[in-house]
């Protein structure tokens, strides 16, 4: 009995092992990698890329960004280029997870064709060999439409792009409450710390590292010792730490007037926005700059919420599309990309989903123009204009980890003596 | 019985434990079909169907993605019942080399950290070419439903014990008859109840199966937890209240159908 449960048990690893060495050796196979050729020009790329399919991931929690990806713009590049879009609704994270476990196996042809992507997470994806590139020069529409010496195309969180990302869309950091409960839109932080005060308990932001709320710290910190310095800081702590030692003192005499007296901070944004919409809170933030006019069409919001920002602007960044260094479909990743940096789709883009658009619009025909002109954009918003005269940029991605790091230990739950 | 104060707790404790349960499935219901829900009103200042249409949009393939969801939950329900008899069996019944080894290992995944654990199996599913395939998921889902299902198995094995097994033995049944028509209608309960446990943790993982499907394997948690994580109250309670409803379905059908092998196995016994 023991023997043949022991003959059994080798006979098993055997058929394992054997599986296994097997499977190494066609891990890598070929036969369906759609082979890149580095000289083809666009045109070979487009024919390349017909009749197969990219994959897109990234963050899948939005409901508007999923329909405008599925319904209008998957069935477009069919029609167009006959190539199928597949939408993979996935955090950033576990993207980079998944990217990094297939080069750690040393897997050649991936799943991934095309990410959401930027930030730090641009800087560590390019710095560890994930992605694929440069590749922006080879699309068409990016001399087109796309200002190639604007700030934002040539660097990422202030870390050189080369050609590794396309831009996709335009974030900015927005302020929102509602008129009818506060009059007043504070200018700058010292109105901000008399609105505080003023509604004591009832404004609060999301725990850092969470995306918005460690933006709205980053504006914070710009309007007491201005944004220029960080450009070129090093990424040291306690260099950081001392630059930002003025904007700490503000944080924590702040902490006194907030919700829960700064001892606590909602996990996420998302968190902030429901106690918003709930009236807990007197005030909301978004790094979507439409938010008001997208909450108040869906009806979460009530009419009356609307948009402010600082006089000394608020931070502002871009969001791209990369390209994954394992991707089976580079071709096709290009040809879906050049088609969203085209007018056309940012324009579609600007009116499904209310982001700002990359297009120059000055790089715009009189008809394009007008496209982008008749958007309505909804109720509560800022103007374009308004907003991007009032954007600063963002620090460099080794940066604002530091600051996060900071602010856990001198900020939260703690007071000035 | 006796006690009819005792009784009356009993009772108690029964309605809490309802209203528990209850309490929050209206909430959610409520919410599915909440636009804005103020501080202080009691119910919602306004409602919307807009968690409904999005969840009935073609483009989500909410439904189809929700019946392989299920078919693949059950898929490692199933599997992770069988794998537990047996393996209760041999920890139970049969004395061998490094038994308490592998007592102890089947409960591992559960000790080590899923992320950690996950990060590891998914470069090695790679390699296995497993990465990415139902296979591959079923596999990696069957990994955590083990160390319950095990435990359940292994407590009602030792607890029916191998006599009435042996007595038939000794009557001059095989023992596949035997375990056939003794041993599995006693472990028909514990069954039910790994079967209904690993389908509830293979339906609820979400890390894993990102990982290790890679957005290919799509499972109905895959869809449902990015508006949960955003704080989307309306269309999260939505997704949880489909989650919920289908979760009761299914249950509902495995007992139906066990229960029905388990009386057609009684009237056989009987005669």
């Amino acid at each position: 009995m023991k023997r043949k449960t022991l003959l059994i048990f080798l006979l098993l690893i055997a058929i394992l092992t054997a599986g296994c060495s097997k499977n190494k050796a066609s891990l890598n196979d070929n036969e369906n990698i759609v082979e890149l050729d580095p000289n083809a020009d666009f045109d070979a790329l487009v024919e390349q890329a017909r009749g197969t399919t990219v994959t897109f991931y990234g963050w899948g929690g939005d409901e508007n960004r999923n329909r405008f990806l599925n319904e209008q713009l998957a069935p477009k590049l069919k029609e167009k280029y006959d190539i199928t879009l597949e939408v993979v609704g996935m955090d950033i994270d576990n993207i980079l997870a998944k990217l990094a476990g297939e080069k750690q196996a040393g897997l050649e042809k991936g799943s991934i064709d095309m990410i959401w992507i930027n930030g730090e997470n641009f800087y560590s994806a390019k710095e560890n060999d994930l992605l694929f590139g440069p590749f922006t020069h080879k699309l068409p529409n990016f001399d087109k439409y796309i200002d190639t010496e604007d700030e934002e195309v040539l660097y990422d969180f202030g870390f050189p792009i080369e050609g590794y990302e396309a831009p996709y869309g335009k974030a900015q950091l927005v302020f929102l409450n509602d008129s009818a409960v506060t009059p007043e839109t504070p200018r700058n932080t010292q109105e901000f710390l008399e609105f505080c005060k003023k509604y004591k308990g009832k404004v609060t932001y999301a725990a850092l590292p969470d995306f918005t709320g460690s933006a709205f710290v980053r504006t914070l910190i710009y309007d007491i010792v201005g944004h220029k310095q960080f450009l070129t800081m090093e990424a040291d702590k306690e260099v950081v730490k001392e630059a930002i030692e003025p904007a700490l003192e503000y944080l924590r005499e702040l902490n006194k007037y907030l919700w829960n007296q700064g001892k606590t901070f909602p996990a996420t944004n998302g968190e902030v926005d429901n106690m918003f919409q709930d009236g807990e809170l007197v005030m909301a933030m978004s790094y979507g700059p439409y938010a008001a006019a997208v909450g108040i069409e869906k009806g979460v919001y009530k009419d009356t919420v609307r948009t402010f920002v600082f006089d000394n602007g608020t931070v502002g960044n871009t969001n791209y599309i990369a390209i994954a260094k394992n991707s089976p479909n580079k071709a096709g990743a290009m040809v879906v990309i050049n088609e969203i940096i085209s007018a056309e789709t940012q324009a579609a883009q600007f009116e499904a989903l209310k982001t700002l658009p990359v297009v120059a619009y000055d790089k715009l025909s009189d008809e394009e123009k007008a496209r982008f002109d008749k958007v309505d954009i909804g109720k509560g918003v800022l103007s374009q204009d308004e907003l991007l005269s009032k954007r600063l940029p963002e620090m460099p991605a080794n940066i604002v980890p530091i600051i996060e790091e900071i602010w856990l230990e001198e900020v939260v739950g703690k007071y000035n003596e | 019985m006796k006690e009819p104060s005792s009784n009356k707790l009993l009772k108690l404790f029964l309605y809490i434990t309802v209203f528990a349960i209850l309490a929050p499935m209206v909430i959610i219901t409520l919410w599915a079909f909440t636009n804005q829900w103020s501080w202080p009103s009691l119910l919602p200042t306004s409602y919307s169907l807009r968690a409904i249409k999005e969840i009935f949009a073609p483009y989500g393939n909410v439904f189809p993605i929700l019946l392989s969801s299920i078919f693949l939950s059950l898929t490692v329900a199933l599997l992770s019942a069988i794998i537990a008899i047996m393996a209760a069996r041999a920890v139970v019944f049969y004395d061998f080399f490094g038994k308490d080894l592998i007592d102890f290992i089947s409960m591992a995944p559960n000790l080590v950290p899923s992320t950690v654990f996950a990060m590891g199996i998914h470069v090695a599913f790679i390699k296995m070419s497993l990465a990415n395939t139902p296979l591959g998921v079923i596999i990696v889902n069957l990994i955590y439903t083990l160390p319950y299902t095990i435990n359940i198995m292994k407590n009602l094995t030792e607890s029916i014990g191998k006599d009435l097994e042996q007595q038939a033995y000794v009557l001059g049944a095989s023992p596949w008859k035997a375990f056939l028509h003794i041993s599995f209608p006693l472990l028909l309960p514990g069954i039910i109840a790994s079967i209904t446990m690993a389908y509830i943790i293979s339906f609820s993982q979400y890390f894993v199966t990102l990982l290790i499907g890679g957005g290919k394997v799509m499972t109905f948690s895959m869809i449902m937890v990015p508006f949960i994580a955003k704080g989307d109250r309306t269309l999260g309670s939505a997704y949880a209240l489909v989650f919920v409803l289908s979760t009761l379905i299914v249950f509902g059908l495995i007992n139906l159908i066990l229960k029905k092998f388990q009386k057609r196995k009684e009237k056989y016994n009987w005669n």
